[in-house]
């Protein structure tokens, strides 16, 4: 009785993630794409030596996100640890919140009239629950930040 | 210097930092590798387990009996005459020629669950609940032999080895223990526990047969020995109450099938299924202490 409940309650967990999960995953995706277009004039480089003669001004621009991972995400990666591999469920959740954070970045600095940003950085952390946690289903940080220059 | 910003979309349906592969198709294809594999090292660790256990010998099956016993936290109830009722019957169910692997003892456990068990070291372990729901000898007496079977038989001892085997698994890859691996857990253990029921499944026919066997020889028929069984499929499609009582029979097969099973083995047999009741001494409902209490009751 007791493991018939268990059963059911990881379905359902699972099931929530999944849909849930992919839903948000998609729409992420396609406002990532859409943003992106926005953006598309603001270069962005990791290189911060050799600058420009005229630039008049600077300014530190940061992007920072944080996505939380769902319960099928979890699972699946838990399981893809006893084999070995790839963890894919997570490779799109890395790449969503790269993109998100230099956009937020870039975003940034549009606003402020940069031209361009230099000396990219990318910083990444995981927030609670690391690998594993029973109750915090953990979540991963990506902050984004370089120089603004006008 | 100065170089040449060109705007270059990203395509996109190629993200070579995301591998396109259908979340769904990933997790199927890794629950069936992870339960497929868990189900060939529980059922290896299993039987390897079960083989060694039966092997350790008289003297530290009796030690490891000791040990488990201790571990029974339900009152037992001392130097009662049902003790010594139930202990002669349980010798009398022996076949002539038969001694029993080692000394048996009776332990009655003052608790309302109906259950009956039997521990490595010849411990045999009746509930005053069963004894309030038995309606004649010939089914206590078949649960008596069906508890005697498995002993024979070192089932105990089986899954003691098997249960310690897998608990030492789960701990050594760092699972089942712990509250850090979430669902991890629950997957493997389920797959272990669903492979260690259908191994007791097993046992409990092969201890089925053996009941019926010494009730048929100790009675010279088989009648009412499984009223028991039929009494308590009625209580199980009626009252819910008796979750308890089903708790202990979940890993016995359905008692239907049981029944039908145990029936068509006594007509390929030749045994005779019809017979005299013999009934159960008045007070094996009552302890010693209160019988005035118990027979006003009655």
């Amino acid at each position: 009785m007791e493991n018939i409940l268990q059963i059911s309650l990881v379905l359902f967990l699972l099931i929530l993630g999944y849909f849930f999960g992919s839903y948000r995953e998609k729409r992420h995706f396609r406002n990532l794409q859409l943003r992106e277009k926005q953006v598309l004039n603001m270069p962005i480089a990791n290189i911060g030596r050799n600058l420009p003669a005229d630039i008049t001004e600077t300014k530190l621009v940061v992007g920072i996100v944080v996505i939380s991972i769902d319960y099928f995400k979890k699972i699946s990666a838990m399981l893809r640890n006893l084999v070995g591999g790839r963890i894919t469920v997570y490779e799109s959740l890395l790449d969503r919140s790269r993109r998100e954070a230099i956009l937020r970045m870039q975003e940034e600095a549009m606003e402020w009239g940069a031209s361009q940003v230099l000396n990219v950085r990318l910083e990444t952390v995981a927030i609670g629950g690391r690998f594993g946690g029973k109750t915090d289903p953990g979540s991963i940080e990506v902050i984004a930040y370089g120089t603004g220059i006008k | 210097m100065s170089i040449k910003y060109v705007p270059k979309e990203l395509p996109i349906d190629d993200n070579v930092n995301v591998t396109r592969r259908h979340p769904l198709k990933n997790f199927i294809y890794l629950l069936g590798t992870v339960v497929i594999i868990s189900i060939i090292i529980f059922v290896l660790l299993g039987y390897t387990a079960s083989w060694l256990a039966t092997r350790i010998g008289a003297d530290n099956e009796i030690r490891v009996g000791k040990l488990l016993y201790n571990t029974i936290s339900e009152t037992e109830v001392i130097d009662d005459r049902r003790i010594y009722y139930l202990d002669e019957l349980l010798h009398d169910m022996l076949d002539v020629d038969e001694i029993a692997r080692l000394p048996l003892t009776i332990h009655l456990l003052d608790t309302e669950i109906v259950n009956a068990a039997i521990m490595p070291g010849g411990h045999v372990l009746i509930n005053t609940g069963l004894l309030q729901k038995v309606k004649s000898e010939n089914e206590l007496a078949f649960i008596l032999s069906h508890e005697l079977g498995h002993f024979q038989h070192q089932d105990p001892l089986k899954s003691l080895g098997r249960s310690l085997v897998v608990v030492s698994a789960l701990a050594a890859v760092g699972i089942g223990t712990s509250s850090s691996s979430g669902g991890l857990s629950d997957i493997v253990s389920w797959t272990g526990e669903l492979t260690i029921l259908h191994y007791s499944r097993n046992q409990e026919t092969k201890a089925d047969e053996y009941g019926l066997a010494r009730v048929i020889n100790h009675y010279g028929h088989g009648g009412h020995s499984l009223d028991f069984f039929n009494g308590f499929q009625k209580f199980e499609d009626g009252e819910r109450q008796l979750s308890q009582v089903s708790q202990y029979f979940a890993s016995h097969p359905e008692n239907q099938e049981r029944i039908d099973y145990l029936n068509t083995l006594a007509v390929q047999k030749g045994w005779n299924m019809e017979g005299e009741l013999t009934s159960l001494p008045d007070w094996i409902h009552c302890p010693d202490m209160d019988e005035e209490q118990c027979e006003a009751e009655n």
